[in-house]
């Protein structure tokens, strides 16, 4: 009895074990990753700040008021740019997002961008109609950026969506990240600068200036974006592996006092019939 | 002597940001030279050279693709796809 219960909890031993060296091994992999994650992260910002700032000066100063980049319109019809991760393990990441868009999306109808390959699983599961998708955020070009955001832009010029909005969980610290819904279409208009009367001059015109950088401003967004996500999922990988392998390693403790324990009773009751056999 | 602040940024990262005399850039109309004191004013640019004189007046060469100038309030921004140094 004492014997099988032995060789059980040796088992359970060996099983964990093994357990944590997989955790081991992909908490390193996304801390190595999580560093060129990061460099690229970084780059990215100055663009984010700076191209935006301009496309709102050219908007606001040369377009009507108007302008279906600028002025809100009631939303029928959103389109989500949905940024979520390659693989799961990485703690709540990847749910945490999609419950973000779900509370998000109540109040129009929607459809969606997937980037990654979770995401493009999750909704396909949930039948949430897909336009195009992208299976890896990791090493995303800014080719591929620009293919999406010509094509959002496109059906944002037709009238399809009234709003474009990007989804991505934005990189706060390692041990912190939070999901962002970013309008991309119209103009976020939250930190627009305000608008004055000075004149600008803009060649070949402000319509054609806007028409032509919008496709290269989305794709930069987009590939910021997709630069912040990235960086997020490695480092949420990170902490949740290192739980985990903490947590393994917890339990072997558990169950190797557990086996000695069984180990000692065993010998115990061995020398205990010994014993009584001799006295006889 | 007047300076202008010029950045100059990419999706993949920030090139300059910094005091320039003079900046040169190809725009689909041509090339334009931004001195100090410029009008406000926005173009988009084409693919060529731009040649950026710093505040020291030494001449840096560079290729640009696409994106736009911008000048507001005395700083001027190259807001672009793809930037590389010339020299090495």
């Amino acid at each position: 009895m004492a014997g099988a219960s032995m060789k059980d909890i040796k088992l359970r031993i060996r099983s964990v074990e093994s357990t944590m060296q997989i955790t081991k091994a992909m908490q390193l992999v996304a801390s190595s990753k999580l560093r060129g994650a990061r460099a690229r992260m970084e780059a990215s910002r100055p663009y984010m700040k700076v191209a935006r700032h301009a496309i709102w000066d050219i908007a606001l100063h040369n377009t009507g008021a108007e302008s279906h980049y600028v002025t809100r319109r009631e939303v029928k019809h959103r389109c989500y740019i949905v940024i979520a991760g390659d693989r799961g393990l990485a703690g709540s990441y990847n749910a945490n997002m999609f419950k973000r868009i779900e509370w998000d999306s109540r109040d129009a109808n929607w459809v969606v961008i997937p980037i990654g390959r979770k995401a493009r699983d999750y909704y396909a599961r949930q039948g949430v109609p897909i336009i195009t998708e992208i299976e890896k955020v990791e090493g995303l070009t800014l080719e591929k950026c620009g293919e999406i955001a010509q094509q959002v832009l496109d059906a944002y010029d037709e009238g399809v969506y009234e709003e474009i909005v990007l989804a991505y969980t934005s990189f706060v610290s390692v041990l912190t990240q939070r999901t962002k819904l970013k309008p991309l279409l119209p103009l976020d208009a939250h930190d627009a600068p305000e608008r004055t009367n000075r004149q600008m001059l803009c060649e070949p015109g402000a319509d054609a200036l806007l028409k032509g950088f919008l496709p290269q401003y989305l794709a930069g967004l987009i590939y910021a974006a997709a630069c912040d996500a990235f960086a997020s999922e490695q480092a949420a990988r990170r902490v949740a592996m290192d739980s985990a392998t903490k947590n393994a390693g917890e339990m072997i403790e558990d169950l190797s006092l557990r086996y000695n324990r069984a180990r000692q009773s065993s010998i115990t009751q061995e020398l205990t019939e010994i014993v009584a056999g001799a006295e006889h | 002597m007047a300076l202008i602040h010029l950045t100059i940024v990419t999706p993949q990262g920030e090139f300059y940001d910094d005091d320039a005399q003079r900046v040169v850039v190809r725009t689909t109309g041509g090339d334009v030279a931004i001195l100090p004191h410029h009008i406000d004013y926005s173009a988009s640019l084409g693919q060529g050279e731009a040649r950026v004189t710093d505040a020291a007046g030494n001449v840096r060469k560079a290729h640009v693709e696409g994106g736009i100038l911008h000048v507001a309030a005395d700083k001027a921004q190259i807001i672009t796809q793809s930037f590389e140094w010339a020299e090495g």
